[in-house]
């Protein structure tokens, strides 16, 4: 098979059949902040079938230290259509799909998307997304705060719930401190997960990676 | 014995990933915690626990993986060969 001439480094890395894989994906990306700008772009530079895009919030500037699809004239815009917009400018190969509105209780999951990537800023969000996910079909989750991330893989009815692994935890009070650094990192520990995942091979599966930036570290926890 | 695991700022901040202490029968999570804390210099339960013996949102605790709010909470009993996991998650995206 032909692959696009702009798989080439990538295709010498992982190879024809993840590639193939990867370009049959579906993947709806949850939040479109300092995770999902970074997220949804290396999916589609990577060669993603079809991106699902969720997101009902705008540019603002305390964004821009962290939100790589996004620049100082875009302050004020909605981030769904400038991801949309930026992503098919990226790779037009990749079928961009905005879906508009809010994620509360009456959202349900495109039927196609089987991986969801939780790129979402709060528990609630988080907690609602996964109960419309589809059984069997996989989540990844991430989260970052300061310099402290995690990234974990859980599949619908099989892996123990978001929910029930968090449970007890409250969303912190205010503004979360983030960096872009950490943002960046976590973003890119994530898209690996979420092209593995796509490769038939989760690294992360019922095992939350937890990566410090402040010392460099990087740790495992089984759930 | 016990394996008791800490992550994240929790890591950081005692500057320590693991401990191991003998099992105690009986034990619950409260008291393993007043224990550690006897082994470790920083203070730290203050950061975990409110005055008013509550567990802060800000952590979850895990024994052998299964988060204590579905078992007794910090009166979840340990027991020999648990792994006792204490997670401050990311809650940003």
């Amino acid at each position: 098979m032909a692959f696009h001439p702009r798989y080439a480094r990538q295709l010498l890395q992982w190879g024809e059949e993840k590639q193939q894989r990867i370009e049959s994906g579906v993947v709806l990306v949850a939040g479109l902040g300092g995770l999902g700008a970074l997220v949804g772009q290396l999916l589609a530079r990577a060669g993603v079938g079809k991106l699902y895009l969720l997101d009902d919030g705008y540019v603002d500037w305390p964004d821009l230290n962290r939100q790589l699809l996004y620049a100082e004239e875009d302050v004020g815009s909605s981030k769904l259509m400038l991801a949309c917009d930026r992503l098919f400018r990226i790779n037009s190969t990749t079928e961009i799909v905005p879906l508009s509105g809010r994620l509360d209780e009456s959202f349900r999951p495109p039927d196609d998307a089987t991986l969801v990537a939780d790129c979402l800023d709060n528990y609630r969000s988080r907690f609602l997304l996964e109960r419309a996910i589809s059984k069997k079909n996989y989540l990844v989750h991430a989260g970052v705060q300061g310099e402290e991330g995690q990234v974990l893989t859980l599949q619908k009815g099989a892996s123990q719930t978001l929910a029930a692994i968090f449970s007890g935890v409250q969303q912190p009070a205010g503004e979360i401190p983030v960096t872009g650094s950490a943002a960046a990192v976590v973003a890119g520990l994530m898209s690996n997960e979420l092209l593995a995942v796509l490769g038939g091979e989760p690294k992360l599966l019922n095992r939350c990676l937890v990566i410090s930036l402040s010392d460099f570290h990087i740790s495992f926890l089984d759930v | 014995m016990l394996q008791v695991q800490f992550y994240s700022l929790l890591r950081l901040l005692l500057k320590q990933e693991k401990l191991e202490l003998p099992a105690v029968a009986e034990e619950t999570v409260e008291q393993l915690l007043s224990r550690v804390q006897q082994q470790i210099a920083t203070p730290f339960l203050q950061k975990l626990i409110d005055c008013d013996g509550q567990l802060h949102a800000g952590t979850i605790i895990l024994i052998n993986r299964q988060n204590i709010h579905h078992l007794d909470g910090l009166q979840s009993r340990v027991l020999d060969g648990d792994v006792i996991a204490f997670f401050p998650p990311g809650a940003g995206g």
